[in-house]
């Protein structure tokens, strides 16, 4: 860590202590120091430091109104640098985005305290300048509350991998929503094992009686929220690689695809894609166009126009006018 | 001697420079700041690397010509630099905090907000497992808060798009499917449009505020229509596509219970889209396999036979 980057986190944390100690008034050291992640020592250190700031000549009037006593510190609303201050456009961004997602949450702000908060906001953001829309799936309540209450879920399901649609008893385990699409990690009986549904392929769910222990033994695949967001895809140990060559035109849909990696042969643009099940891949190579080819595995070269021909074929045998 | 502690000299600085009522030269600052080196160039030195620490921390450090020996002094104004008070409640606060925690960004900007509000630290945790949203935010997407700030400021911005300069008045970012969007008024073609942020190239240019020129009554959320085919410049036309039960859930979870003109029995359903762009309701339809069904008009019905055709007659790949 280079000593200017200490300088400025120190001076960062500095005045988020004295912005948030001034709303509170006195407060024991100890609070102070865990709520920030500091020894009561290295805290006190630090404040008595800030309380020797000012302003020439120095009189009281003109230093930071800081009080260290055997085991409180307070300052008080109003004193310089304990002001609340301008956001920047990023951290103004990240606060509205943040309170919007939540807004978008069915049920998350039953008492109005977040709409509130959001208006006070945007009186000095902007108003209406930022808004974010979620899938709001029919079931995301029933899985919500099985969550809550700890209890198992018979649902249907239709898998979009394998374009098959089955029954089975999941126990939910963590609910979010990413890439605009919620997503339920549960224990699953059937397969033994967490795995990971997208609430909007549930087309029923009935409650199957309390989870037992051992369908929250398993650790959940990612620790929380990783590096790359909840909803990165994990290449399973079915899936295969499939290499499409496609023209520029349709990078922006290849770009879609989290574990779509761009290289060149032959001066062709090829993408190297890992795919769970035909259905997935009949679906990309569907919305490519007939343009976009796969190089290999050379069996699944003959996927794109099975499923066309499959396709046309309910074209004309119904509806046709 | 110990050496002097140089948070102790930024935290003097950043309160010398608040309280200055005119722009201080660098002599002045050094009068009033202790701990800055004796000699002109250690002590210039000194000062723009706490300049530099102060502005990278968001303070707006003011540099304007003076009449002095030295030409240039510095201020912070405060009105820049601290908020109005918000008047935030408890319950307020701890709303916003549920927000910042419960919503994955990709990095802790929303925290750092917080600090600046006087909310900062850990909150102590309560209550069941909050659903989680992830957003992705400004990690890969420089181009969002730019026009953030110019929605606020009101200013008219100039990006590169699809291989074309355009200068827009921004009203509006949407988030929706995945994916956010900026919604404004397009000067060159003096129509409203909606542009995906993640195809800006580059960082948009910003004019001054107040220089963007919406339309009187514009409304961004009008304007941003639900769906992705009905961001083209084509006439609207009305599809009607049938989707049979494997997929009906997704796609009124998708389109909304207001677009299903007809349920089926085994639980399919048509639903009916306004489409300005048959390309991309093609690809949407597509998608769906052989689930879905455009049931009218014959035109838009052609397109999709066309292009399924297209994959029939073609064979082996292209070398």
């Amino acid at each position: 860590m280079s000593p200017t980057h200490d300088t400025a986190s120190r001076l960062r944390r500095l005045l988020a202590i004295l912005t948030w100690l001034a709303q509170e008034g006195e407060v024991p050291i100890d609070e102070v120091a865990r709520r920030f992640d500091l020894t009561p020592s290295a805290l006190v250190s630090e404040l008595e430091m800030a309380a020797c700031c000012g302003v020439p000549p120095y009189t009281p009037d003109q230093l930071l109104e800081i009080v260290v006593t055997e085991d409180t510190v307070s300052t008080r609303v109003g004193t310089t640098l304990a002001r609340p201050r301008r956001l920047s456009p990023r951290e103004g961004l990240g606060l509205a985005a943040s309170a919007r997602a939540l807004l978008a949450v069915p049920g998350s702000d039953e008492d109005g305290a977040l709409s509130r908060a959001l208006a006070k906001l945007e009186r000095a953001l902007g108003q209406g300048a930022i808004d974010v829309e979620l899938d709001t799936p029919e079931l995301l309540d029933v899985v919500r509350s099985a969550l809550e209450r700890g209890e198992r879920l018979t649902i249907s399901y239709y898998s979009a991998s394998t374009d098959q649609t089955g029954d089975r008893t999941i126990t939910p385990r963590r609910l979010f929503a990413s890439e605009g699409h919620w997503y339920v990690d549960a224990w699953c009986g059937s397969a033994v094992g967490v795995r990971r549904f997208r609430v909007d392929r549930i087309a029923s769910a009935s409650p199957a009686g309390p989870a037992a222990p051992e369908d929250l033994a398993e650790p959940l695949p990612a620790d929380g929220v990783g590096e790359d967001g909840l909803g990165a895809f994990v290449p399973g140990p079915d899936s295969r690689r499939v290499r499409i060559a496609a023209d520029a035109s349709m990078t922006w849909l290849l770009e879609t695809i989290p574990t779509a990696v761009q290289g060149q042969e032959d001066g062709y643009p090829v993408w190297e894609v890992f795919v769970a099940g035909d259905a997935w891949l009949e679906r990309l190579l569907l919305r490519l166009g007939p343009g976009a080819q796969v190089i290999d595995p050379v069996e699944d070269r003959t996927l794109a126009p099975e499923a066309a021909r499959r396709i046309l074929a309910r074209y004309r045998s119904r509806h046709a006018t | 001697m110990a050496q002097p502690d140089r948070l102790e000299r930024v935290t003097d600085l950043l309160l010398v420079l608040l309280d200055a009522s005119r722009p201080l030269s660098l002599r002045e600052i050094a009068d009033r700041v202790p701990g800055y080196p004796e000699g002109h160039d250690a002590r210039r030195q000194a000062f723009e690397r706490d300049k530099r620490l102060l502005r990278d921390e968001g303070v707006p450090v003011l540099a304007e010509s003076i009449d002095a020996e030295e030409q240039v002094g510095y201020r912070v104004d405060p009105d820049a630099y601290y908020l109005p008070d918000l008047g935030l409640e408890p319950d307020e606060q701890a709303a916003l905090n549920l927000a910042v925690a419960g919503v994955h960004l990709g990095e802790p900007i929303g925290r750092e907000a917080l600090s600046k509000l006087g909310m900062g630290g850990q909150w102590p945790r309560r209550g069941a497992p909050l659903p989680l949203v992830d957003l992705p935010l400004v990690d890969g997407l420089p181009a969002l808060p730019v026009l953030f700030d110019a929605v606020r400021s009101g200013a008219v911005v100039r990006f590169s798009y699809r291989g074309g300069l355009r200068s827009v008045d921004v009203a509006g970012i949407r988030f929706r499917g995945g994916h956010w969007y900026a919604v404004g008024q397009d000067r060159d073609r003096g129509e409203a449009r909606t542009f995906r942020v993640d195809r800006i190239e580059g960082l948009p240019e910003v004019g001054a505020p107040g220089s963007g020129e919406l339309p009187e009554g514009f409304d961004a959320d009008d304007v941003f229509g639900r769906d992705p085919w009905r961001f083209g410049s084509g006439d609207a036309v009305e599809v009607d596509v049938a989707v049979d039960a494997a997929e009906a859930s997704r796609v009124v979870t998708e389109l909304g219970a207001d677009a299903v003109v007809e349920r089926t029995d085994g639980g399919g359903v048509v639903v009916r889209l306004v489409v300005t762009e048959v390309e991309a309701l093609t690809s949407w339809v597509l998608d769906l396999l052989d689930h879905a069904e455009v049931v009218r008009p014959d035109d838009v019905r052609a397109a999709v036979v066309a292009r399924l055709e297209a994959f029939v007659t073609v064979d082996g790949p292209p070398r």
